[in-house]
């Protein structure tokens, strides 16, 4: 595992699967359609209720409609079917009836192909506000058959189509503005699929209990961090200091590339990351209250923008909140912890 | 190529990023199912049409291949613009079966020009199902069924491919599917087919189309019988309820004429009156099925004395005449007589139009007649003598007569001496005029073929034919058939009998070999097959069907609630076929096993904590229920052995299972 692949480097704001679908003539209708479509949703959410996870979907919450393509179908059906009356030609009256005939077994293709599909919520990474959120739904096929064309959408976009053989499993993601940290709910969202031809779309409503953590925006690079601490306090781990050497141990994820022992690794002797003992570590210590006279979200920024420098720097650091403390510590995991306190922070426990 | 770029407006840069999303090998699949659903139209479409087509499709591709813009706004607008003026201009109306199918093959070229997006290519597929539907209009024979049920599934396929938003899904992947739903339709295609009420008649008049066809006209010079005669094509089939017609008999009434200018013939219009008819022998009860060749004849045999169906009669002289040209294959319900008497005595302007005669010309041959008329006691002698005449000078038939002068008649009879049936009939029918008998010509059909499979006649333009009918006073209108005389073969038998080995007869090598003759009566018998019961099916056939499922009195409404539980059944059908075969994966025996002791040991209040693996779980059960102990401690050896051991034994999950079973009780 590439160490390197733990540090931050989500700022890149990916459109994944965004399919931007806003024709300046369509606009009138489209919004009309939101407004419809957000009735009928309200309308299934009172009919379902919440989902659990997993969700499996039953036939009768799949709902189908003919796609715009599909009443394009059917009207060059009847005209088909017209001139084939007119002339009284049967033969161009079977194709017209093979045709028809077609579109309706498609349509229970179109639902059978939702209908049984297995979701379940997969962890969202955390992202920063003003990114975008990548939600991750599980779908499983438990079922003997291939299911084509599966996708979920919401009214950002949809992911794209994936096929899902007997019995395989797909992550697909969703993508949802996080303006705001704290916890972004993807209230709703779609399984969708248009399978055969394009002719039907099948759907179905979902309300999953899915979260995920916003951490504030880093700040900009401007304050310098508080200079570091010489702590000899008997809070630290005995086994972890920065003073003596004390030996190698074997590389964990999350371990500082600035403590990894390349020289061993070159000898191809394995991944080993040097350990220190002794009493006193220097750490960080990034507090609520060293940043006065600022307002809430610009304190939370500013404490981000040293927890990711400081954890990019392989620094060791704690952070101090008027509720929690989170001791010094290093890696991705102490990084999540404290950035996902200050996501949470309430500001209305800072005065009390 | 930098002035292309610029002309294209800011609001297409996006689009031009978006084409990027048409795989280079959907779109050849789609110009390749257009091409197959065009293809049938070829022979009846303007060839610009065609051309245009096509070159919108290769440019198109060159556009996809080499990675230019596709062509501004204004430049397709103005392409399509021109397209529309050229088929207005080239078939005068955009109403109709040939300009609807030529304006819809331009327009998906045009529409390939402009092909970015998946539903532009679903919009061409459409445009192709179209041109699949418009080709049935023109031509239903039974070989075009399996070619436009293979371009459909192919098209269906393709439709499937390019909504595919994935991977390419593999071509035979998306035949297969598409095939299976095909056959899943069928059920449902058929049944609305047998059962869906047909409607008698046209609802919206369209222009006929207009054909060149091959068959006999309103008039007749020499040589058009004999060109005729070379054409193997099938005018029309007969199908007799009882015994057929000796071939002697088997004369078809086309065109009478009556008009002669001293070269051609023609019909006459007007100054007929009805003569009583009288019929002596017995009558044949058939079904002529015409093939459509855009003229009013129903070719009945010989004189005919019922017919079905609305706007049909019988004129004086014994045509029978729809009142539309037959454009579409017909049958008609008939009743003939071969042995008759047309009597009464023959009405003046009738005998003035049946011995007219055009001055000055053809004298030799009026001052024949005149001479042997002179040596003859009567009429019928006078008959006999120009028979013998034909029948005992080297007059010869042929296919291939030499061409005749101004007065052909002359130059037939003093200088050729070699025709085909019209000469002889002209020639006849003339000398008797001349004589002061009234004649005239009768154009149609003499014999065909009989086909033992299909048990019909198969009566072909080769069977063309001419001869005459004389007024006799004591009997009224008689046949004379000159060609009798000078060939008796050819009526007895057929054309091929009658002409020697270098004559150009069609299909002459095909009945020479028996196989070949034999499969091409198959052929026929499956063609006849396919006209009468899919081409022609329809209201009678319908109400057939429905006596057969013992409902005598068909009620629409009846019919339609039929037709809606039908249409239930069959998609109950379908949607548990569907369940079927999406019905979940069989688990793992030994895990379901394992999942029914965990239930069973759940009840009995020890559930099975989510760490938990086998051996805690089942070594703390054990301790907590020890009158189980033994049987929970074989299960658990049994277990791991079967889950994590290696090559499990099946008597090992036999035997788990009887323990596990047996711990229910």
């Amino acid at each position: 595992m590439n160490p390197a692949q733990t540090a931050p480097a989500e700022n890149t704001n990916l459109a994944v699967g965004k399919r931007p679908c806003s024709r300046p003539g369509n606009r009138w209708g489209n919004r009309l359609i939101g407004i419809l479509r957000g009735r009928i949703r309200a309308w299934a959410r009172r009919r379902h209720g919440v989902d659990t996870d997993p969700v499996i979907l039953s036939a009768r919450r799949i709902y189908i409609v003919p796609s715009a393509l599909g009443i394009a179908f059917a009207l060059m059906l009847l005209l088909m079917f017209l001139g084939a009356m007119n002339y009284a030609n049967n033969l161009a009256l079977g194709l017209t009836f093979m045709l028809g005939a077609l579109s309706l077994t498609v349509m229970h293709h179109c639902h059978r192909n939702l209908a049984g599909l297995r979701a379940s919520a997969a962890a969202s990474r955390p992202v920063f506000a003003g990114q975008r959120a990548r939600f991750r739904i599980a779908l499983e096929n438990t079922a003997r058959a291939v299911r084509h064309e599966i996708t979920i959408a919401n009214e950002e976009g949809s992911a794209p189509a994936v096929r899902l053989g007997a019995g395989e499993r797909a992550i697909l993601e969703l993508e949802l503005p996080a303006p705001r940290r704290g916890i972004l709910k993807l209230e709703h969202f779609e399984i969708a699929t248009r399978h055969p031809f394009g002719l039907f779309r099948a759907w179905a409503f979902l309300h999953m209990d899915l979260g995920c953590i916003v951490y504030p925006c880093p700040g900009a690079r401007g304050l310098p961090p508080p200079p570091m601490e010489t702590d000899t306090g008997g809070a630290q781990d005995l086994r972890r200091g920065e003073e003596d050497f004390a030996g190698l141990r074997s590389f964990h994820p999350g371990d500082s590339p600035k403590r990894i022992a390349w020289k061993n690794y070159a000898k191809e002797q394995g991944l080993h990351v040097k350990q220190y003992a002794g009493t006193a570590v220097t750490s960080h210590w990034f507090s609520w209250d060293s940043l006065p006279g600022m307002d809430v979200e610009a304190r939370l920024s500013q404490l981000c923008r040293w927890i990711e420098d400081a954890h990019a720097a392989g620094h060791v650091y704690g952070v101090r909140m008027p509720v929690v403390d989170i001791p010094p510590n290093v890696g991705p995991a102490h990084r999540q912890r404290c950035l996902t306190a200050l996501a949470l922070f309430d500001p209305g426990t800072s005065r009390g | 190529m930098a002035s292309r770029s610029a002309a294209i407006p800011i609001g297409h840069r996006f689009a031009a990023a978006a084409r990027v999303s048409i795989p280079t090998q959907r779109l050849l699949w789609v110009v390749a199912g257009l091409a197959l659903a065009v293809l049938p139209h070829l022979p009846h479409l303007a060839l610009w049409t065609t051309s245009f087509a096509a070159a919108g499709a290769a440019v198109r591709i060159m556009i996809e291949v080499k990675q230019w813009p596709l062509p501004p706004r204004w430049l397709r607008i103005l392409i399509a613009c021109g397209a529309l003026l050229g088929v207005l201009f080239t078939y005068r109306t955009l109403n109709g079966v040939e300009a609807g199918t030529a304006l819809l093959v331009v327009m998906a070229g045009m529409k390939l020009l402009e092909t970015r997006t998946v539903r532009d290519l679903t919009v061409i597929v459409f445009l192709a199902y179209f041109a699949l539907f418009s080709a049935f209009l023109y031509n239903q024979e039974l070989l075009r069924l399996p070619y436009m049920l293979l371009c459909a599934w192919l098209l269906t396929a393709t439709l499937m491919r390019i909504h595919q938003s994935a991977a390419d899904m593999p071509v035979r992947e998306a035949v297969y599917l598409t095939g299976r739903m095909f056959l899943q339709a069928l059920p449902l295609a058929a049944l609305l087919f047998l059962f869906f009420p047909r409607l008698p008649g046209q609802f919206w008049a369209m222009p006929a189309r207009s054909q060149a066809t091959t068959g006999l006209s309103e008039e007749m010079s020499p040589g058009d019988v004999s060109e005729l005669s070379l054409s193997g094509e099938i005018a029309f089939r007969a199908h007799f309820e009882a015994a057929l017609p000796p071939p002697r008999e088997r004369y078809w009434r086309g065109p009478v004429l009556h008009d002669f200018d001293g070269r051609t013939w023609r019909t006459a219009r007007g100054g007929f009156i009805p003569q009583p008819l009288e019929i002596q022998g017995e009558s044949y009860d058939y079904r002529v099925t015409l093939q459509p060749h855009q003229r009013r004849w129903i070719f009945p045999l010989d004189v005919v004395t019922g017919w079905h169906g609305r706007g049909i009669s019988r004129s004086a002289d014994f045509q029978l005449l729809s009142r539309d040209p037959i454009a579409t294959m017909s049958s008609f319900e008939l009743r003939s007589g071969t042995r008759y008497r047309i009597g009464g005595p023959l009405p003046q302007v009738m005998r003035n139009i049946d011995t007219r005669l055009p001055p000055q010309r053809n004298p030799r041959s009026i001052a024949l007649a005149q001479s042997l008329r002179e040596r003859s006691g009567s009429d019928a002698q006078f008959i006999e003598a120009v028979l013998a005449m034909f029948r005992d000078q080297d007059y010869f038939y042929t296919l291939e007569p030499p061409r005749l002068a101004a007065d052909s008649i002359d130059d037939f009879l003093f200088n050729t001496r070699r025709g085909f049936c019209e000469h002889f009939a002209s020639a006849f029918t003339v000398l008797a005029r001349a004589a002061g008998i009234p004649a005239r010509v009768v154009t149609g059909y003499q014999g065909g073929e009989f086909n033992p499979m299909g048990g019909y006649l198969i009566v072909r333009q080769s069977d063309a034919h001419a001869w005459s009918e004389v007024w006799l006073e004591e009997r009224g209108w008689v046949r004379v058939d000159p060609t009798a005389a000078i060939a008796p073969e050819r009526i007895e038998s057929g054309i091929d009998a009658a002409l020697s080995e270098g004559e150009p007869v069609p299909g002459r090598m095909l009945r020479a070999s028996p196989v070949l003759s034999q499969l091409r009566l198959a052929w026929d018998a499956a063609n006849t097959f396919w006209n009468n019961q899919v081409v022609e099916f329809g209201e009678p056939q319908q109400r057939w069907l429905l006596q057969r499922l013992s409902i005598d009195h068909p009620r629409w409404e009846y019919l339609g609630v039929a037709l809606l539980v039908t249409l239930i059944g069959f998609f109950a059908i379908l949607s548990s076929w569907l369940a079927w075969r999406f019905r979940p994966r069989p688990r793992d025996p030994v895990a379901s096993v394992y999942d029914q002791l965990c239930a069973m040991l759940a009840r009995r209040q020890m559930s099975r904590r989510p760490f938990e693996g086998p051996n805690d779980y089942l070594i703390r059960a054990r301790g907590a229920l020890p009158q189980l102990a033994a049987p929970l401690e074989e299960i658990r050896s049994l277990y791991v052995g079967l889950r994590y051991g290696p090559e499990p034994l099946d008597s090992a999950l036999s035997r788990l299972k009887f323990l596990v079973g047996r711990l229910k009780v």
